[in-house]
Parts: C-alpha cells; structure tokens; sequence
C-alpha cells in the first residue's frame, strides 16, 4: 500500500515536472496577457514616452463599444453574417471532398495531398498578400455572371455579406484543409462490418449514408465545425482582428477599448462555440 | 461484369468531382507563379489574364535591385528567419511534447485546469494580448535579442493539443513495460514515444515552422534592432513600399513568391509523413 501510494506519488511529481517548461512559457506569455487585457479593458491606457498610464473607468469602454462607436456594431453584425454563411460552407464542403476521397478514386494521395495543402498557408502572411493581389478568387467568380444576378435579387441586408463570401470563394475552401482530414479520420472509426451487416440487410448505398455514415460523423461535425469557428475567428484576413488592431494604437481610443472590444469579440466566440457544442451534442443524443 | 462496370463509372465521376475542385484549389498557388513571372504590360492587363504571356525575370532582378539598396544585407534576415525558426521549431517540438505526454499518460494536480486553458487560448484573439506582451517581453529584457523571436512562441497550445491526441494512442501498458524494464522517464518519452509517434511530431514541425517563418509580430513588436528582423518582415515593408508605386507591383508579386516558396518546400518534404497521421490515427 505504502509503496503504490508512493509510486502514485512519483508519478504525479514527474507529470509536474514535463509540465513545468511549457507551464512557465504559459503564464508569463499567454495566461498573464490575457489577465492584463481583462483589466486593461476597464481602464484608459495613455502610453507617453516614459510610462503607461491607466485611469480605471469600469464599464465605460464595454458600453462605448455598443453605444458610442458606429464602426464596431455593424462590423460585427457584418462578421455574424458571414460565418453564418462560410461555416456551413466549409463544414459541408469538407464532408463532401472527405467522403469522396474515402471512396476509392484514382489518385487518392495525390488529391489528399492537395486538399491538405491549405493548411500550411492558413495563419501566415502569405495568404493576406495573396489576398491583396486578388488571388481570392474574385476575378474568377466575376466572370460567372450568374453570381451577380444572384446577388442582386437578394435584399441589401444579405447581399453584403453574401458578396464578401462569394469574392473569397477560393480562400473560403482554403480554410478547409484540417477539416478534410478529420472528416477521413472521422470515416476510419465507422467499421466496415457496419456496412455488410446493412447491406446484407437490403440497404443501398444512398440509405447506408443516411443511415450510418452521417449519424456516426454527428460528433465529429460538432467537432469540425467549431474547429471552423475558432479558425475564422482567428484568421490573418479577418476584419474584426483589423479594427481591434487599428484601435490599439490610436490616440482617440486606445488599448484599453481595443482590449474591451477583444473581450467582447472573444465573448461572442464562446457563446458561438457553447451552441454549436449543446446543440450538436444533443441531437448525438437523441439516436 | 455489369457491377464491375457501374463502380468504375462512380469513381470516374467521384474522380472528376475531386479533380475540378483540386483545381480550384491549386488556383491561387499557381496564379502566385503566373504572377511573379508577369512583365508590367501584364500585371495590370484589363481584363486580367491568369496566364503569363511572356515570362520575364524582370520583377526578381527589380526585387534585388531594391534588396541592395536596403541599409542591412539581406542575408542578415535570411540568418535571422532560419536561425529563429529552427530553434522554435526545435524547442517547442521538445516543450510541448513534454506537456502532452504528461497530460496524457500522468495524474497531477491541476491536469485538467491546464487542459481547459490550452482550450481558453486556442479561441482568444491574439491582438489583444501584444501590448501586455510587449510589457513582459520589456520587463524581461529581452528586445532586441533572438529570446523575443523564440520565447513568446514557446507555449503553443495547438501543437500541445495536437500531440496529446496521438500519445493517447500509445497503450499505457507498453510504457508499463518499459518502466519496469527500467526505463526512466525521458527514456520513454525520446526512445518510445518519439518514434511511435514519428508523425505527428512531423505534423506538429510542419505547423510551428509555417507560423515561426511567417509571424511578423516579433520584428514589429519587440524588436527595434533593423539587425535583428526576419525575412518576412523585410520583405513585407519592401513589398508595402513597392506596392504603393506601379512599378513595385512586379517585384511585390516576386517577394510573394519567394515568402511563400519556403512553405511549400517544407510543405512537400513533410506531407506525406503527415497526411497519414491525420487520417489514420483517428480521434477515436
């Protein structure tokens, strides 16, 4: 007894001690910033040449940002938008290519290779400067005049929105990289006695889709569609990051309120994530 | 003879499907090549042409034309991006597999507060957090030196999260084994772990060298020393600079290609390793 306890003991030291490196880097560059941003987004933070100062103004920043600003309402309403729409896009685009390429086609490697291909490109400065140069597909699209028409039957609320998504088409299947190969990794966990079993039993392949398949892939697409959410959020072409930026260093406003708007951001993010997760989940459930 | 016949037509048209929207994925990639070779008649082509007519080096000797013109010899940001980047790759691969194999094969106290961390932080905007950043990185009096490229790097909660997935894979009586083998524990985490888990180690290289090579927020944020930038960083400013002119547009549209080139180099040598951890490793 006295020995296992020890050992259990001795265990738990060395957990402790793997753990302690990255812990330090931890604390000292992500866990204490993100403190230092929460107070910061109650004060008024005047930087001068030899010092920072911050003048405590509790709520102010927070209610500025719904009451006083006219840009940051609606570039947030404008961002809801628009994930509402690329979410699903990517979410289901990604099921699809992943479904096709478990099927067996010619080349599989090769198509994997390209559609993970994304992933090196999806935090880095490359893809803005691409973005820049108009590689988002734009050019592209803009000769489907199909899409304008489109676009213009719309009403003017969704027609923002829709546009932006539509103008980065191809950046929008670019974030589908990780995504893919969850949904492969997701399809290796269905056996494929599963599918005997309902085909001996008179199921096609339309009705083992259906059937099986999608059920099965329900946690996973929880999974990958808050993977999405928090890639979105945290995306190098992201407006929301801009305007947070742009606020950080103006003289009018500040760190403080940009602090404040990155909470509010960070909240909204969360909320996001908990309804997708209980959601989701539920429907798990009910099968 | 007639099924045989049916599958092949599914796979001929599952086969095209991919194969249209793989084009459309490579599209950007190829159009940063097309663009890079363009002579300026051709970049600001209306309407836009994706193909490049009459491939010239034009816009790479205008790059270099610019690069010699700079007060520090390029070569200086070559040495400083692959220097920073190779030793952040190097030691947030060693830190962070620590911290997975800890979280996922020991109990301690406060395992799984650090787990719900690691989540808090994937999901946090990173601007918000560069000016208290920029405080520690002061305090520590670490500007201006290569600690400021590699230190706020070091405690990547993705490449954590990402391994600890796989070490869950490692049966724990297989490290059972060893320990009474008398295998200590950095024993079982390089002799055992490390090539059980080849793939996802290349996987978690990959990710920490393509953010390593590309951030540009160490050279803007804690570095004053022109000396002591990265290539990014210098090509960016070059490229801004360039852009706002007609005539930089080509030699933009070279930096590009050549921000990007080591990605995609790094990309190919390692995909392959990679892919198959992601896909066959499951998250089951």
């Amino acid at each position: 007894m006295k020995l296992k306890l020890s050992l259990a003991a001795k265990r738990s030291l060395e957990g402790l001690g793997f753990v302690t490196p990255w812990l330090i880097g931890f604390l000292i560059f992500m866990a204490f910033p993100l403190g230092y941003s929460l107070y910061m987004s109650f004060t008024e933070v005047q930087v001068t040449a030899t010092s920072i100062n911050f003048t405590f103004v509790s709520w102010d920043n927070y209610v500025h940002a719904f009451l006083g600003d006219n840009v940051f309402p609606v570039q947030l309403a404008n961002f809801v938008k628009e994930s509402l729409i690329s979410v699903p896009i990517i979410v289901i685009f990604s099921l699809l290519v992943g479904l096709l390429i478990n099927e067996d086609v010619w080349g599989r490697g090769v198509f994997r290779a390209i559609f993970f291909l994304p992933v090196i490109f999806s935090t880095s400065q490359v893809i803005t400067t691409l973005f820049d140069l108009g590689a988002g597909g734009g050019s592209f699209i803009q000769r489907f005049n199909v899409f304008s028409m489109l676009i213009n039957a719309l009403p003017p609320s969704l027609n923002e929105p829709i546009s932006a998504v539509l103008s980065r088409f191809t950046l929008v299947l670019w974030s589908s990289g990780v995504q893919i190969l969850l949904v492969l990794a997701a399809l290796k966990t269905i056996g494929s006695n599963v599918y005997e079993a309902a085909a001996i039993d008179g199921a096609g392949r339309w009705e083992a889709f259906w059937k099986i398949t999608l059920p099965a892939l329900r946690p996973f697409i929880v999974l990958i569609t808050v993977y999405t959410i928090v890639e979105l959020s945290v995306s190098p072409f992201n407006q929301m990051l801009g305007l947070i930026n742009s606020h950080m260093f103006s003289v009018r406003t500040g760190m403080g309120y940009a602090a404040a708007l990155g909470w509010i951001y960070f909240a909204l993010i969360l909320v996001a994530l908990v309804i997708v997760y209980t959601v989701g989940m539920r429907k798990v459930q009910r099968y | 003879m007639r099924r045989l016949l049916r599958m092949d037509l599914t796979q001929l048209v599952f086969t095209a499907v991919l194969s249209f929207l793989a084009a459309f994925m490579l599209l950007p990639i190829v159009f940063i090549f097309m663009q890079a070779f363009k002579p300026l008649s051709e970049l600001f082509l209306y309407p836009p042409r994706f193909y490049v007519m009459n491939p010239t080096l034009d816009n790479f000797s205008q790059l270099l034309m610019s690069v010699d013109a700079s007060v520090v010899p390029a070569v200086r940001y070559l040495f400083n991006s692959v220097f920073t980047s190779v030793v952040t790759v190097a030691v947030v691969v060693v830190v962070s597999t620590m911290v997975a194999y800890a979280l996922s094969k020991h109990n301690f106290i406060g395992k799984s507060t650090i787990l719900n961390m690691t989540i808090m932080a994937l999901m946090f905007a990173p601007q918000a957090v560069i000016i208290p950043r920029y405080i520690i990185v002061q305090r520590l009096g670490i500007i201006d030196t290569y600690f400021a490229h590699v230190l706020p790097l070091v405690a990547a909660p993705v490449s954590v999260f990402l391994f600890k997935q796989f070490v869950d894979q490692v049966p724990d009586d297989l490290l059972a084994a060893a320990r009474i083998d008398g295998a200590s524990e950095w024993h079982i985490l390089f002799r055992l772990i490390y090539p059980i888990c080849r793939p996802a180690l290349s996987t978690i290289a990959l990710l920490t060298f393509q953010s390593a090579w590309n951030t540009m927020e160490p050279s803007i944020y804690y570095i004053e020393n022109e000396a002591m930038r990265t290539l990014p960083f210098f090509l960016g400013t070059l490229t801004s600079g360039l852009a706002n002119n007609v005539a930089g547009q080509g030699a933009a549209a070279a930096a590009g290609l050549l921000m990007f080139l080591p990605n995609l180099i790094f990309f190919l040598v390692m995909q392959n390793r990679v892919i198959q951890t992601m896909a066959y490793s499951g998250i089951k």
